[in-house]
């Protein structure tokens, strides 16, 4: 009985098995055989144009583009296509540079014993160039083509769901719903209350600090008086006209990354490349004003006790810090070494990963209130994500974003929450002390690039050799100067 | 032969010792850093009348000089799948370091398995350094080619000025390197900077030596030998615990040498002949001149 039960469930497996493999195989050739996405030369050209467009340009224009739902379903389809054809290309070109570097480096190995030093000189040249070419092919097919790409799809995104989702607003504005959301009330700001108990949140963040300054991964101080004054000053102002209720503590970090962070109890760090790659006042009081946000919604506490329903023994405050902070990985990643938990960031994404969401689209919300409520434009932080965002390839320092959703969700979030505050005239843009700031930092920026300059590198080039080939690709270049449209056949237009 | 080929072969001839001499002057100086020892006791504040330096058996003269500020220390650890029973040991040696390691020195972290990988350049925030060892994930390769790293970062760091020092975390086994160990030994005899080492595997070996054969206890010992080889030419030291928590303590021993390292510097009377000159040091107790110290240092110098 029990060798007919198995014969029997073995027949089944097999069964199964079979017809997954049928059903796979019979796919993969539709799959592979599907032909590619065209349309017609202007309506591609026109969509081109438009996906070149900053997000500020698109939420103004998109309501006048008239692209049918099927152009825009080929148009993602052909940037998928160029996505993974531009991506294969470049990868195709790092396994080259490898095989020639290998191929380099046994050459020299054989002949080690009877070269000269200038002949090991120029090999060792060759070498280095080999090695730079692999690894800028791999960081650009691993890294700026998909970046560039991903905005790409997101900024088609918005030209396809904006002019609805801007219809629904004003619908709402004109019946009043607007008023009905969470967090409406932006009259009673410093009145409400988000979340109770913000202060019993200053020791976990006075313990984190400390911490963090032990475990060394925290950058040195900005040192000059005008640029800690003036950003403490900024970011006091938009603490007054927040839901604050804790004292702000701003300390201004002197590394190039462009980040802000805010740990529980009010401690908010501002860093130098943040300072640097804002272009006025109202850009960086949104992304301060982001950060206050997570401060008084509480969203370090939260994730604690999220930490402890998933029953993780660790340090709660830590694990906020792993969750809000931009430059959190690293962090994160130490603590896991320093208490053993090896399998920390998987629990993490899988975790905690729906709650960062939640919290980031939430900071935005408030954060989008309290720069309107201290007298800024508060299309200054779109304006900065904006910014960020449209720098396609761009992909060293942009820590701001990297645990944070999807561009086209935060851009219309914040759109829709500008749309809803009640009109202001004589919103602050900018200011002379923005600019008086600048030149200060100018001098700081300008004395880190030195000390970088002369920061003893293992990757440093060998001395004497000609600069290493570089692929001609800076941020905010268009895709396309690597890898250049295809030319399409105009046949089966949509 | 022609007057004109006279004159060649005359202004070549004279321009032979020039160059030579060229090269001696440049690779002349030399700076070395090394410990004063008494049992276990590190002395520090000697002066320079407590010491005699010898070049090849021939006394020289020399300075002791400040030690330069920061210290450009690289982690080099060993991180494949063949090191995953002790792999446990080459993290709790990285974190003890990290842990011990001082703010102000310059920091980097290098792994090895088939091929050397800079994991994280220099780096003034030691937190940094963990943080990137974890973001490297599970070892891919099987491979253990020590050699082709040690002589790898070795040239790597050579063309780097100031005071160098690398601490090697690993078994000192060996699997498929380019390199052969005495291509790695003339490289560290000619590298100025100190390698520490800090031995991963040791507690496993001393569980399992009784059910190795001959020539897995001959790997062993070789990887050992390799190990203490370094530390031993290049004036630093070889540590191979026999539990996890000793690791703390290494590291901090460690650091506590480099603060009270010395620091002499002399002219060279050797030339670069590719052969290897002894270097001693001779270190006396002020109040005892009968007492002589054990010191710490390079063996010698091989010039290429």
């Amino acid at each position: 009985m029990a060798g007919k039960m198995a014969f029997r469930v073995r027949n089944c497996w097999r069964s199964a098995v079979s017809v997954l493999l049928s059903v796979s195989l019979a796919a993969a050739p539709a799959a592979a055989q599907r032909p590619p996405a065209q349309l017609a030369p202007e309506v591609r050209r026109a969509l081109d144009e438009a996906l070149q467009k900053s997000y500020n340009d698109l939420f103004e224009e998109a309501p006048r583009l008239e692209f049918s739902r099927t152009q825009i379903e080929a148009m993602r389809e052909i940037l998928e296509n160029r996505q993974t054809s531009c991506a294969s290309e470049f990868r195709r070109r790092a396994e080259a540079h490898a095989r020639d570097l290998r191929r380099e480096q046994d050459s020299l190995r054989a002949a080690t014993t009877r070269i000269d030093d200038a002949e090991r000189k120029q090999r060792h040249c060759r070498i280095q160039n080999l090695r730079a070419l692999e690894s800028q092919a791999r960081v650009l097919a691993e890294h700026a083509i998909p970046v560039a790409y991903e905005n790409r799809k997101a900024k088609l995104e918005l030209i396809e769901k904006w002019p609805e989702e801007l219809k629904r607003i004003r619908e709402d504005i004109a019946a009043g719903r607007h008023l009905q959301r969470k967090w409406g009330d932006v009259k009673d700001i410093g009145f409400r209350e988000l979340v109770p108990d913000q202060e019993k949140d200053i020791k976990i963040g006075q313990e984190t600090v400390r911490e963090m300054k032990m475990a060394g991964l925290m950058p040195p101080e900005v040192d000059n008086p005008e640029v800690k004054r003036y950003v403490t000053q900024l970011a006091q102002r938009i603490g007054k006209h927040s839901d604050l209720r804790v004292p702000l503590n701003v300390t201004v970090l002197n590394s190039k990354e462009i980040n802000a962070f805010a740990l529980p109890g009010g401690f908010l760090f501002i860093q130098r490349g943040l300072l640097e790659a804002a272009e006025n006042e109202a850009q960086l009081a949104g992304v301060i004003a982001h950060e206050i946000a997570h401060v008084t919604g509480r969203h370090g506490h939260r994730l604690m006790k999220r930490a402890t329903v998933s029953s993780i023994i660790y340090q709660a405050a830590q694990v906020a810090a792993l969750i809000l902070t931009g430059g959190a990985a690293t962090i994160g990643t130490y603590y896991a070494l320093q208490y053993g938990f090896y399998g920390l960031g998987l629990v993490l994404s899988l975790d905690m990963l729906g709650v960062s969401r939640e919290m980031e689209l939430e900071a935005d919300q408030l954060g989008v209130q309290y720069a309107w409520n201290a007298g800024f434009d508060p299309n200054g932080f779109i304006h900065f994500f904006d910014k960020m965002a449209t720098r396609e390839g761009y992909v060293n320092g942009l820590s701001w974003f990297r645990t944070h959703p999807p561009f086209y969700a935060r851009m219309v979030q914040s759109k829709r929450e500008i749309l809803f505050l009640p009109p202001k005239d004589g919103l602050t843009v900018n200011s002379t002390e923005f600019d008086a700031m600048k030149r200060e930092l100018k001098k700081v920026t300008e004395q880190a690039e030195q000390e970088e300059k002369d920061r003893p590198s293992l990757l440093a080039p060998v001395q004497g050799c000609p600069a290493p080939e570089k692929i001609e690709f800076k941020p905010g270049d268009p895709i396309e100067k690597l890898c250049p449209e295809p030319a399409e056949s105009s046949s089966g237009r949509r | 032969m022609s007057g004109t080929r006279r004159i060649f072969l005359r202004q070549a001839l004279t321009a032979l010792p020039l160059l030579s001499a060229a090269r001696a002057q440049s690779l002349g100086q030399r700076s070395v850093y090394f410990t004063v020892e008494d049992g276990d006791r590190l002395i520090t504040g000697l002066g320079e009348s407590q010491f005699r330096v010898f070049e090849d058996g021939q006394p020289v003269p020399f300075r002791l000089l400040e030690p330069e500020k920061p210290v450009l220390l690289t982690v080099l650890a060993e991180y494949s799948q063949a090191s995953g029973l002790y792999l446990n040991d080459i993290v709790t040696a990285a974190r003890a370091l990290m842990d011990a390691a001082p703010e102000g020195n310059w920091y980097s972290l290098a792994t090895f398995s088939q091929e050397l990988q800079i994991v994280k350049d220099f780096t003034r925030m030691k937190g940094e350094i963990l943080a990137s060892f974890d973001e490297i994930g599970q070892p891919f390769w099987g491979e253990v080619n020590t050699y082709d790293a040690v002589f790898e970062i070795l040239e790597k760091l050579e063309f780097l000025p100031g005071r160098k020092v690398i601490v090697l975390i690993g078994s000192g086994l060996n699997t498929l390197s380019r390199q052969t160990m005495a291509d790695v030994q003339r490289k560290a005899e000619a590298a100025a900077l100190n390698i520490f080492v800090m031995g991963a595997g040791t507690l496993l070996r001393g569980l399992y030596d009784s059910y190795l054969d001959a020539a897995s206890r001959m790997n062993l010992l070789q990887a050992e030998a390799f190990l203490n080889m370094l530390a031993k030419k290049t004036g630093g030291q070889a540590f191979f615990p026999r539990f996890e928590v000793a690791y703390r303590d290494i590291a901090r021993t460690i650091f506590t040498m480099l603060d009270s390292q010395y620091r002499l510097q002399y002219e060279s009377r050797v030339k670069p002949d590719n052969r290897f000159h002894r270097l001693r040091v001779e270190a006396r107790d002020p109040r005892d001149s009968q007492k002589q110290y054990t010191v710490r240092v390079r063996e010698g110098w091989r010039w290429y």
